[in-house]
């Protein structure tokens, strides 16, 4: 009947009981003031409904999913009519005077219900909907209503606040689990792949290229898998967690037989949208290092976490380009590659530079503000 | 002679390189398939240089290094690892380490480390450096962190931007020797502050005094 899940059961429980505790002191009041009334069968008739409503409304407030919004508006209306009902019970003295309505402080359940299903703003506007209905029955506003007003509202605002942060934790910590089970899955596979499948390659890679001929054509290709194996078992999990994400994960798993990532041994975290485009900046750095810097290049990346800043930098140690001839590389495209790269950066807050010369290979340097 | 100890859980690797090694003019004195075994054979035998894997099974290779390490000043443990450049690595180069060579280097770059390591040099890869600077920034924000000097970083940085030892030299003209003083230095900070490190934590939990 309970979903162990929701954070706010516990709080749906005692608004339920506070309904409950508040229907007997109702009926304590009304007895206390019983033949003092205009209509006393009618405040046992309304103590009576109340009854009713409180057993019908627990079911419906203590069942998985809890109260809908319908329902509560239905008991703000239910509020407003036990209300409007002590217009009939009391005499008009007591209803100028200092006697409380039949209902009393029963109605301050569904403030507490709307402020645990809809937060802050769903409480605060129970509270006002309660306290409007006693100005208008009471047809006065004095002290003693504005001060009953004030405080419905506020603790209206405070329910709300309370559930609705004991729902962004528990969404918190749920993510967080999911994350942390994610992670320890990938270090069982990894450890497998560490014990058994890596050293094979490796192994092969190495008697391969020994041996020569065939076997190092052999050898190279398990090489290669094997820098791609390692680098997705030891890249940092790519899961992001309220909005941001380790970018160290998404650059690690760039790496491949002439590409070498290197990062530094804590999270790199940035919000995810920053951290994805860095990324996508990286992978069309490389793409480019494979188009123009020779077949033979490879390549480097370096992440480093200042604090302040974020810095990527891309170096290959391909043939580069002589400075005098950069129109000729805009001829072929890659200072369109430069200057998409540069505007990116740019419109992240950061800088880049740029450094090569004939026969130096090219390095990019992109620097980005937290 | 250069002798070596070969320590690895996997039995085709071991003797792979161990066979490697011999053919490559090396004496491999020693081979071991767990930290323990490692620990009291290395003891026995005194081997100038151990290539450490740091998948052993249930025990971790950074604990056989702090060991091997603090008992034999004169032995330097170079860590082969299948792993990617993680954490493991980190924590075996700050137990002591010397360098760090992945698995997938051929049996030249292989030699050669082995011959830097028992000259004393430090054996970096690109990932270990990127791995070291992100060590000494984590550290920056603790009470007395090691340093290192504006040098240090500018060259532990082209070490991670995958430059050569000599083409740092060639670009920050300095001289080889200088550079390859520069990059030792910072594991050493690194090794010595990590001992200050553990010894202040065995003090403040009562852990020096014998029951």
């Amino acid at each position: 009947m309970i979903d162990r899940r929701d954070p706010t059961t516990p709080l749906w429980r005692a608004a339920v009981l506070l309904r409950v505790i508040t229907l007997v002191f109702a009926a304590a009041i009304v007895a206390t003031h019983q033949g003092e009334y205009d209509r006393t069968w009618l405040a046992w008739v309304v103590i009576g409904a109340m009854a009713a409503w409180t057993a019908a409304s627990a079911a419906h407030y203590l069942r998985a999913g809890h109260g809908a919004p319908w329902f509560i508006a239905l008991d703000v209306v239910f509020c407003t009519a036990v209300m409007a009902s002590s217009r009939l019970v009391l005499t008009p003295e007591q209803l100028a005077g200092a006697v409380p309505l039949v209902p009393t402080v029963w109605v301050t359940a569904v403030v507490a219900f709307g402020a645990v299903r809809a937060g802050m703003l769903g409480g605060a506007t129970c509270g006002l909907v309660i306290s409007a209905v006693n100005f208008l029955v009471r047809e006065r506003v004095d002290v003693d209503l504005t001060r009953d007003m004030v405080l419905l509202v506020g603790i209206g605002g405070v329910l709300g606040l309370a559930a609705s942060t004991s729902r962004a934790s528990a969404a918190r910590l749920a993510a967080a689990e999911r994350i942390e089970a994610a992670a320890a899955e990938r270090e069982r596979l990894a450890r497998g792949i560490h014990d058994s499948v890596l050293q094979v390659l490796a192994r092969v890679r190495k008697r391969g290229r020994e041996v020569g001929g065939e076997a190092a054509e052999l050898g190279e290709l398990a090489g290669r898998q094997e820098v791609a194996l390692r680098a997705l078992v030891s890249a940092a999990p790519l899961e992001s967690a309220g909005g941001s994400a380790d970018l160290r994960g998404m650059v690690q798993v760039l790496a491949t037989d002439r590409v070498q990532i290197s990062v530094p041994g804590t999270p790199v975290v940035l919000p995810e949208e920053t951290a994805a485009e860095l990324s996508l900046l990286v992978r069309e750095a490389l793409v480019n290092v494979e188009r123009h810097a020779g077949p033979a290049a490879r390549a480097w990346v370096l992440l480093e976490d200042l604090g302040s800043e974020v810095v990527l930098s891309v170096r290959d140690d391909g043939v580069g380009m002589a400075p005098g001839r950069l129109a000729e590389a805009s001829a072929q495209g890659r200072l369109g590659v430069a200057r998409s790269i540069r505007g990116r950066v740019e419109s992240l807050g950061g800088e880049v530079s740029l450094e090569t010369g004939p026969g130096q290979g090219v390095e990019w340097e992109l620097r980005v503000p937290r | 002679m250069i002798s070596v100890m070969v320590v690895d859980d996997h039995p085709m690797w071991r003797d792979g390189v161990a066979r490697d090694l011999a053919e490559r003019g090396f004496d491999v004195c020693a081979t071991a398939a767990d930290a323990a075994a490692a620990v009291r054979v290395a003891a026995t035998v005194r081997p100038d240089v151990v290539l450490m894997d740091l998948n052993l099974g249930p025990d971790s290779g950074a604990d056989a290094t702090r060991e091997i390490t603090a008992a034999l000043p004169q032995t330097r443990v170079l860590v082969l690892s299948a792993s990617g450049e993680h954490d493991d690595v980190l924590q075996a180069v700050k137990a002591g380490a010397s360098g760090y060579l992945v698995k997938s280097a051929s049996a030249v770059e292989l030699e050669d480390a082995v011959r830097r390591t028992a000259a004393g040099d430090a054996v970096f890869t690109a990932g270990l450096a990127g791995l070291v600077l992100g060590e000494y920034r984590r550290m920056s924000t603790e009470p007395s962190p090691p340093r290192l000097t504006d040098r240090e970083t500018e060259v532990l940085r082209l070490v991670a931007k995958g430059l050569t030892a000599r083409q740092i030299a060639d670009r920050l003209v300095l001289s080889h020797r200088t550079v390859e003083n520069h990059v030792q230095s910072t594991l050493r900070k690194l090794q010595l502050h990590n001992r200050v490190e553990l010894a202040r934590y065995a003090i403040e939990h009562g852990l020096d005094e014998k029951p």
